[in-house]
């Protein structure tokens, strides 16, 4: 499943990531293959939502959250 | 002390890591925004001096990796990469989140580059209860490490020790290359982990986000965060119009002082002229915005920097994608309303390209305050003061229906925009969230001043030069005509007084200026719009800026006290086209707003856009696709309502 399918305070663990400079900016901000990401909120009008990893709090869009495959936990 | 001997210090870092502040404590005032080539971001240099070396600091703009993912990342990258310079580089990290600071700073030490680390937020690291262990990480780094506090100014002096003094071999990081950006991330980190496991203490818990995190709950709550953007809009606008007006009516009388000082005290002539009318002129028109810029920049700064600009964001983001917009967008529309000039230039905090490009292409279509004078004196002549429906004000509610005309264009306009523009580069919109912290003043200080420079002296030179240009235009007239209308009023001198006189001269030689040509030839294209030569003038002075409509209907309608509006009205009013009918009907009126809500008269904003896209392009399409908006419409309402 993707990371947009997830409700608020649903977690997963980042399985692959399908476009590979979304893939790479991501690794960068701190969103690691294999690590846990959360669905912190979702805004008002379901998107974008907001993601965490470890102490990384980001802002991000549904369109880029469907290339985010989990493993929901 | 010479050039030679000048080290350049490059501060790098990733975003919210407190880079600027370490900048501006370095710098304190010695410091220049300039441009890198060819991109709009701006690069910040400065300098101190130890001893009698001179340090030049270099703040290249936040970046999270060495794979850049805009237009800032590429910069710094790009930097990085140069092996033709030999600096130092300052690397200022976030201590709550090594791991991820660290990804770049490994990457930089690889290019064999020089890498002093600085340890920001050391207070946080203490509050979470977790400690670190300096030499052990200086050491599996290869690099000094030194622990600072940037807000408070601490372990500056050990960190400009450590640049003075600073003798190590760069050692590589990683040993074995990989080729696949994703492998040598992951390889990186891999490493980092092993390091900081290594290095750091967890006693405790990283508190630095519960915080934040219940301050979210609020902030970008469904209701409560609209509501409380709602109040904070409210309280900026009521900043930027009621708190500003008291130094720009300081600021107005002081032109005025000046003008009188300079028409009184210079000898009579054409340089009197020049200076009382083109340069003083000009600048007064400048200085006047300069409040409300400062007002403006320091919301912004101050939302910046706390970290609430981001949840705006989020929270309209959706909304405002579909016109082709961005979340950060909302800021640059809503200053608008007051200016399009500070509102151009907030729209840099927009990383997506193409969406702050549209944002900047559309703003100048909100109402801003240069317009209200015109709406006011029009309305005036079609509604009077105390006509209402049912219980609401008519001229107020043609006011709010002007504006929201404005703004709904503006969004449809970017609506068709998105269409048009392609875009150079599909970038994902992530955006980091970072914990709300409490605004660094002199931060806000510094902005203020440099916000206010780069208006004064950028947009200045070219209204000035345009204000000139218009004095010519409207003081000068082929051949003699300026004199004989001198002598056909000398021999009248008696019967009239002397400012009916004086008047009378102004608007006969105003039609007779290069303006009054211009204005008799342009007559026939906006005839089907309901407008006579006059008008034409009108519409040619006030491309310089739209308030100078009011100033040149008083000169027209000879009337020799510009503030007397009432007198402007009763002259317009009894003012007749070619047929003998009156001129300013309920059709032509309309007509003229409608104008104004659209069409691109302000050179500042020209000016602005310029330099903001970097291209002549944009302004021109600007002017191209304002104007026809303001043709098509003005016409229409004019074939309806004749």
């Amino acid at each position: 499943m993707t990371l947009d399918t997830l409700k608020e305070n649903e977690k997963g663990i980042i399985e692959s990531i399908s476009d590979e400079s979304l893939a790479i900016q991501l690794l960068a901000m701190g969103f690691i293959l294999g690590e846990e990401v959360k669905v912190e909120r979702i805004a008002p009008l379901n998107d974008p939502m907001i993601i965490t990893s470890g102490d990384n709090y980001i802002s991000i869009r549904k369109k880029d959250a469907k290339q985010i495959k989990i493993n929901k936990t | 002390m010479s050039d030679i001997s000048d080290t350049n210090i490059v501060l790098v870092g990733n975003p919210n890591t407190g880079k600027s502040t370490l900048f501006n404590l370095l710098t304190g005032l010695n410091q220049k925004v300039g441009n890198f080539p060819g991109v709009t971001v701006d690069k910040k240099t400065g300098y101190f001096k130890i001893n009698d070396t001179k340090y030049n600091v270099i703040d290249l703009p936040g970046a999270y990796s060495l794979n850049p993912n805009s237009e800032d990342e590429k910069i710094t990258r790009n930097y990085i990469s140069d092996t033709t310079n030999n600096d130092l580089i300052v690397f200022v990290a976030d201590v709550t989140n090594l791991k991820r600071n660290l990804l770049l700073c490994s990457q930089i030490i690889d290019e064999g580059k020089q890498v002093i680390l600085g340890l920001n937020m050391m207070d946080l690291l203490y509050k979470n209860k977790q400690e670190i262990n300096l030499e052990k990480l200086a050491a599996s780094l290869g690099c000094p490490v030194i622990p600072i506090n940037a807000r408070l100014g601490k372990g500056i002096n050990k960190l400009k020790e450590s640049i003075t003094n600073y003798q190590v071999n760069p050692t590589p990081f990683l040993t074995e290359s990989n080729n696949n950006t994703i492998d040598d991330t992951m390889l990186r980190f891999k490493k980092i982990d092993t390091i900081l496991n290594d290095c750091v203490t967890n006693k405790g818990e990283n508190k630095s986000y519960l915080l934040t995190k219940k301050i979210d709950n609020i902030l970008t709550h469904k209701i409560y965060g609209y509501l409380i953007f709602l109040i904070l809009l409210f309280i900026i606008f009521q900043a930027i119009f009621s708190w500003s007006s008291y130094p720009m009516d300081l600021i107005e009388s002081g032109f005025i002082w000046l003008s009188d000082f300079v028409a009184t005290n210079l000898p009579e002539g054409v340089l009197n002229d020049l200076l009382v009318n083109g340069v003083i002129a000009g600048l007064g028109g400048i200085v006047i915005f300069v409040p409300q810029i400062a007002i403006l920049f320091a919301f912004i700064t101050i939302l910046e920097d706390t970290g609430y600009m981001a949840r705006v964001s989020f929270l309209m983001d959706r909304i405002l994608r579909i016109f082709g917009l961005n979340g950060k967008s909302i800021i640059p529309l809503l200053s608008s309303t007051a200016c399009a000039v500070p509102a151009i230039m907030s729209a840099r905090t927009i990383g997506n390209p193409k969406e702050r490009l549209i944002t900047i292409m559309v703003a100048p279509l909100m109402s801003c305050s240069a317009r209200i004078p015109v709406y006011t004196i029009l309305i005036a002549l079609i509604v009077s003061e105390d006509s209402t429906i049912s219980i609401f004000n008519l001229q107020g509610l043609l006011v709010l229906s002007l504006y929201l005309l404005g703004f709904v264009t503006a969004l449809l306009s970017a609506l068709l925009m998105k269409w048009l523009i392609k875009a150079k580069q599909q970038s994902a919109f992530t955006l980091e969230m970072p914990i709300y912290r409490a605004p660094r003043w002199k931060n806000v200080g510094i902005e203020i001043v440099s916000k206010v420079k780069i208006f004064l002296f950028d947009a200045g030179k070219i209204i000035i030069a345009i204000s000139i240009l218009l004095w010519v235009l409207s003081s000068y007239g082929p051949g003699d005509t300026f004199e004989e209308i001198d002598k056909k009023y000398v021999q009248n001198e008696q019967q009239l007084d002397k400012d009916e006189l004086s008047s009378k001269i102004a608007s006969e030689k105003l039609e007779a200026s290069y303006a009054g040509i211009i204005g008799k030839t342009i007559e026939p294209t906006i005839k089907p719009l309901g407008y006579d030569w006059k008008i034409g003038i009108s519409l040619v002075t006030s491309f310089a800026a739209r308030e100078v409509f009011v100033g040149t209907m008083a000169t027209l309608y000879s009337v020799g006290d510009e503030d007397n509006t009432k007198s402007i009205r009763q002259k317009m009013m009894e003012a007749k086209n070619a047929d003998g009918g009156k001129l300013y009907t309920t059709a032509t009126t309309l007509s003229l707003l409608i104008f104004y809500v659209f069409a691109m008269q302000c050179m500042a904003t020209l000016a602005i856009v310029y330099r903001e896209t970097k291209s002549i392009k944009w302004p021109i399409i600007q002017i191209i696709y304002m104007g026809a908006l303001a043709y098509i419409g003005s016409f229409v309402i004019y074939t309806i309502f004749s």
